[in-house]
């Protein structure tokens, strides 16, 4: 294993922000290869962990390091001085920086930021992005694939998550990695982790995701229990379920659990009264994906999101 | 004048998140009569907008003879960020900006864009009023998309503005107000002008006087008073230079925003507050004018510095 500096950038007050991928050369010269970004952005902790957890299993429990066919390059975390003090984007100018790619080297520090990790993952036949939510909820995890016309739902399969979304292209997913990334012919998909701030016990669901995503790219020469023959899920199959009342959001059921037609799977208290203002009842028989993560909760917010049982 | 809410929500505990709109017609029921919209506050950290739309309130509450037409006055749409200084939506962290047009189905922030693209519609022109951010301090000046600029440049000459930038197509702007707008047909302009979290009087008094130029030419009021307005230079005929910062540290301007430049003169220092050395110096690329400073002074490698307008004309 190598270490590489991506990104060293000096700060007023603040030690430097040093970015360091860590390069693991293959054994085999024609396998294929791949680049792991991790956390983007702080408050979140699934992307860091297991991209990081991913660097410790590859340098320390392979029994030999020649099963490491193809290259691979993690780059555990890009916004340590985010996640350091708990803020979610470039702590001064507050700019996602999964929304500046492809990058600029001439142009804004996130900018030039992003062009440097761009350079870095250039060129490799798999890219991985480990993301959470960008709205106020929290889910199952997905492999999400935008319908951009160079995605690869068969490669998205590998990874053996119970859910593909497959997404519309929205204007701002433009300036996304994985849409730079997979113009520049990269395959490359997200994987949104949920977005808690405290490891659970099913944290390592997504690190073994991946270590049978490499596997069954013939990357890596091990493989944990087989996961899941994936559903490719669009937003045909999903059922909002929203609260017209706002107030104090408390579940019932469970991300990930089987929900039944006309089940009350949540409600909705008044803050200052203490009633129960509103019974969130499932709309349909199938599995949540996808809960309200906050205990206040808005009027007309999606509170749960279900996958409808075919 | 009326007062009407154009969104309403619930919020979680004991309050209403409430958006609202004034509205000056003519009494009489004018045929032909034209509608303008004004919208400040997209961006919670933006003020110089509420500055300019008070001005226009009052004008109209003094000059209520003058009504030819509609003016919608659309003072703070992101008012949980506006009253908490915060530039996105709260709690979501978006920008609301990158939302539109948003959806009755979507998030609270895509359901507020939404109402207020809606209640928007139908203007004959749109104006949004942004005061670039808290970073950097900015002349009055137009944004106009290449898109749309048959339609919204010929109005933007009447803004009282100093420059006017049309710029290129570029997809992620879809998503914001103006490109909303312009695509349901009123014609609107973007105007940035001052700094985030201040007020620049000036610059206020400036616009105001543009805005009822253009209501006058449109024959939206009627008046007797000449509003005479100043001719500004555009990037048709020159170019745009960027100074971004080199390295990190503390910004020491060495001159005032707004100057004409040479190339070579001093835009300033980039210092070391630890042991009182200047990392770097900083000098102007070009002949021009000083249309962008910045105003934060803490900045890191990359950080705009500033924004040299260089035209083949820019001395005169
Ligand atoms: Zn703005």
């Amino acid at each position: 294993m190598q270490k590489i500096e991506i990104i060293k950038i000096t700060s007023l007050n603040r030690e430097p922000l040093v970015v360091e991928g860590y390069f693991f050369q293959g054994s085999d010269p024609k396998a294929p290869s791949v680049a792991i970004v991790g956390a983007m952005e702080g408050k979140t902790i699934l992307p860091l962990y297991t991209a990081s957890k991913l660097v410790d299993f590859l340098q320390n429990s392979l029994s030999d390091s020649k099963k490491i066919l193809g290259n691979i390059l993690i780059i555990p975390s890009i916004n340590h001085y985010a996640l350091n003090i708990n803020e979610r984007f470039w702590p001064l100018d507050k700019t996602n920086l999964n929304m500046m790619f492809p990058g600029y080297d001439k142009g804004e520090t996130t900018q030039r930021i992003t062009k440097k990790v761009f350079d870095a993952i250039q060129g490799y036949t798999h890219g991985v992005i480990l993301e959470t939510r960008d709205d106020l909820s929290t889910c199952m995890p997905y492999v999400k694939e935008f319908k951009s016309g160079f995605e690869d739902l068969e490669d998205a399969k590998k990874f053996g998550l119970k859910i593909i979304h497959y997404k519309d292209l929205k204007p701002t997913d433009t300036v996304s990695l994985q849409y730079n990334w997979q113009l520049w012919e990269t395959k490359a998909h997200s994987i949104v982790c949920p977005s808690t701030t405290e490891l659970q016990v099913d944290s390592d669901e997504i690190f073994e995701a991946l270590v049978n995503f490499l596997n069954k790219n013939n990357i890596l020469q091990h493989k944990f229990l087989g996961g899941y023959e994936s559903t490719i899920i669009t937003n045909e199959d999903m059922l909002i379920v929203k609260t017209p009342n706002s107030g104090i959001f408390v579940p019932i059921k469970k991300i990930g659990t089987q929900v039944k037609e006309n089940e009350v799977i949540g409600q909705i208290i008044h803050a200052l009264e203490g009633k129960v203002v509103h019974k969130i009842i499932a709309p349909c028989n199938g599995v949540i994906t996808c809960s309200y993560k906050n205990a206040l909760i808005f009027e007309n917010a999606v509170a749960f999101r279900i996958a409808k049982n075919s | 004048m009326q007062i009407l809410e154009i969104f309403s929500s619930k919020l979680p505990v004991g309050e209403d998140l409430v958006i609202k709109k004034s509205r000056f017609e003519a009494n009489s029921n004018l045929q032909n009569s034209k509608r303008i919209s004004i919208v400040s506050g997209i961006h919670g950290d933006e003020l110089e907008g509420q500055y300019v739309t008070y001005l226009l309130a009052a004008w109209l509450k003094a000059n209520p003879d003058t009504l030819r037409g509609t003016i919608d006055i659309y003072p703070g749409i992101n008012a949980l960020g506006i009253d908490s200084i915060t530039r996105g939506f709260p709690l979501y962290e978006v920008d609301l900006n990158r939302v539109f047009p948003g959806g009755e189905d979507e998030f609270l922030p895509g359901q507020l864009v939404h109402a207020l693209a809606l209640d928007v519609k139908g203007s004959d022109i749109a104006i949004d009023i942004h005061s670039s951010n808290i970073f950097l301090r900015e002349i009055p000046q137009i944004r106009i998309n290449k898109e749309f600029s048959n339609a919204t440049l010929p109005l933007a000459k009447e803004l009282n503005c100093d420059f006017i930038w049309i710029h290129d197509a570029i997809t992620v702007l879809e998503a914001t107000f103006s490109h909303t707008l312009n695509t349901m047909g009123t014609k609107t302009l973007v105007v940035e002008m001052g700094v985030g979290m201040r007020l620049t009087q000036e610059y206020g008094l400036q616009l105001l006087k543009g805005i009822l130029n253009l209501m006058q030419k449109e024959g939206i009021i009627q008046t007797q008073e000449v509003f005479e307005v100043r001719e500004p230079f555009s990037s048709e005929v020159g170019d745009v230079y960027y100074l971004n910062s080199p390295c990190s540290g503390l910004f020491v301007a060495a001159l005032s925003h707004c100057d004409v430049i040479k190339k070579d003169d001093k835009i300033g220092d980039i210092v070391n507050p630890l042991n009182g050395e200047i990392f770097e110096t900083m000098y102007a690329p070009h002949d021009g004018i000083l249309f962008t400073l910045r105003e934060y002074p803490v900045v890191y490698e990359g950080s705009l510095i500033a924004r040299i307008f260089g035209g083949n004309d820019a001395e005169n």
